[in-house]
């Protein structure tokens, strides 16, 4: 498990648009060399919030940085983030 | 000597400036603005020379390959906030200029009082900061020292340590060589929870907000330190930690009860506290 490098992925596509654009470009590019586990990178890839919650991502980075790459319906994640993160409680976040 | 003339402690919430400029907000936020313009006031009425700003950062300027406790920044200009928090919440930027004797000063004196401050000689100032100075120096007319404190990477200093911190600045800003008249101003916020499951439109405890509030107006340190912990704050929402820094201004006050001390309940969004403690309570007559 390699939580800083998780959020240091996602704190990264917050502060600069440019790189947050190369990230949802290519996001597998952007992993590369990283050293991410393939549940992680899996978990980037697919912006599963719900797993990287679970595996500990600081839920302050995972917030923006979900909001900021969603592909999908917002208005659907904003109903469905909650409910698909609170199974897991509150996973321990210190890295 | 320098002469520690206001210690005030409010919300830095991001989302408080566009509430108030809605067309019709609610009651308990037109509340909240009015006592954050008679904290305004207050503070203009000691008439400060310096600001001492002590606040967080959100992982903007400070992260994990390098995570200082509590750091104070002396390069000659604070500015800020970070694009991305602009662009977000469509929060005003602030700029100032950075009392970089007094900086020195205070990190020169600090070991003395028993605290090793890190420090940097470049750094932007994220919501935390330019949120509280938009309210309490719109005019950006003051110079600052802006005292960085982690309230977002575990592990974050116990709330016995933050208010160890407060009594040292105290210390500290007493022993300064100039004559200049310190205001302190800190933000924080009560029970919040962000990315979380208890994520909704109002505080994430209100309980927990009232509790403190309560205390810190009581001036009941001990208590405070006794259940502000990392488990107490987690279990009220996960970024409640920003609490912390009302606690090192309880210190900063020498653990007396402050002033004056309330907190507003908005349904929209987290509860919005303000508190003072005035060095001499004449001075605004």
């Amino acid at each position: 498990m390699s939580k800083y490098q998780v959020d240091k992925v996602m704190r990264e596509a917050i502060l600069d648009a440019k790189v947050a654009s190369a990230f949802r470009a290519d996001t597998e590019k952007f992993l590369a060399g990283r050293d991410l586990t393939e549940e992680e990178k899996k978990a980037l890839i697919d912006v599963d919030y719900a797993t990287l919650y679970r595996l500990g991502a600081h839920p302050f980075l995972l917030n923006g940085f979900t909001r900021l790459v969603w592909k999908g319906d917002r208005a659907a994640l904003n109903a469905e983030y909650r409910t698909n993160i609170a199974p897991f409680g509150y996973p321990d976040f210190s890295t | 000597m320098a002469e520690l003339v206001e210690i005030m402690g409010i919300s830095h919430s991001p989302n408080f400036p566009g509430q108030i400029a809605q067309p019709d907000p609610e009651p308990a936020i037109v509340e909240a603005a009015r006592d954050y313009e008679l904290m305004r006031k207050r503070m203009a009425g000691f008439r400060p020379d310096v600001l001492v700003v002590i606040a967080s950062d959100h992982l903007n300027q400070f992260f994990m390959d390098n995570m200082p406790a509590f750091l104070i920044g002396k390069a000659p200009r604070a500015e800020g906030p970070f694009p991305h928090e602009m662009h977000t919440f469509g929060i005003a930027p602030y700029r100032a200029e950075v009392e970089v004797d007094v900086a020195k000063n205070m990190l020169q004196l600090a070991p003395k009082m028993g605290v090793d401050f890190s420090f940097s000689d470049e750094f932007r100032i994220d919501h935390a900061f330019t949120v509280p100075l938009n309210f309490i120096r719109p005019e950006m007319d003051l110079p600052i020292v802006p005292v960085f404190t982690n309230v977002m990477a575990p592990p974050v200093p116990p709330a016995q340590r933050f208010y160890e911190v407060g009594k040292a600045i105290r210390k500290i800003i007493d022993a300064l060589p100039s004559n200049k008249r310190v205001g302190v101003l800190s933000s924080g916020h009560l029970a919040i929870e962000i990315g979380g499951p208890k994520e909704g439109r109002s505080s994430s405890d209100p309980e927990f907000d009232r509790r403190m509030m309560n205390l810190v107006g009581r001036g009941d340190v001990e208590t405070v330190i006794e259940e502000a912990t990392w488990d107490r704050m987690m279990a009220s929402g996960n970024v409640t930690p920003g609490f912390l820094n009302f606690v090192l201004l309880m210190g900063l006050a020498d653990g007396k009860a402050p002033s004056v001390s309330g907190v507003r309940f908005p349904k929209s969004k987290g509860s919005v506290p303000y508190m003072a403690w005035d060095r001499d309570p004449g001075a605004l007559a």
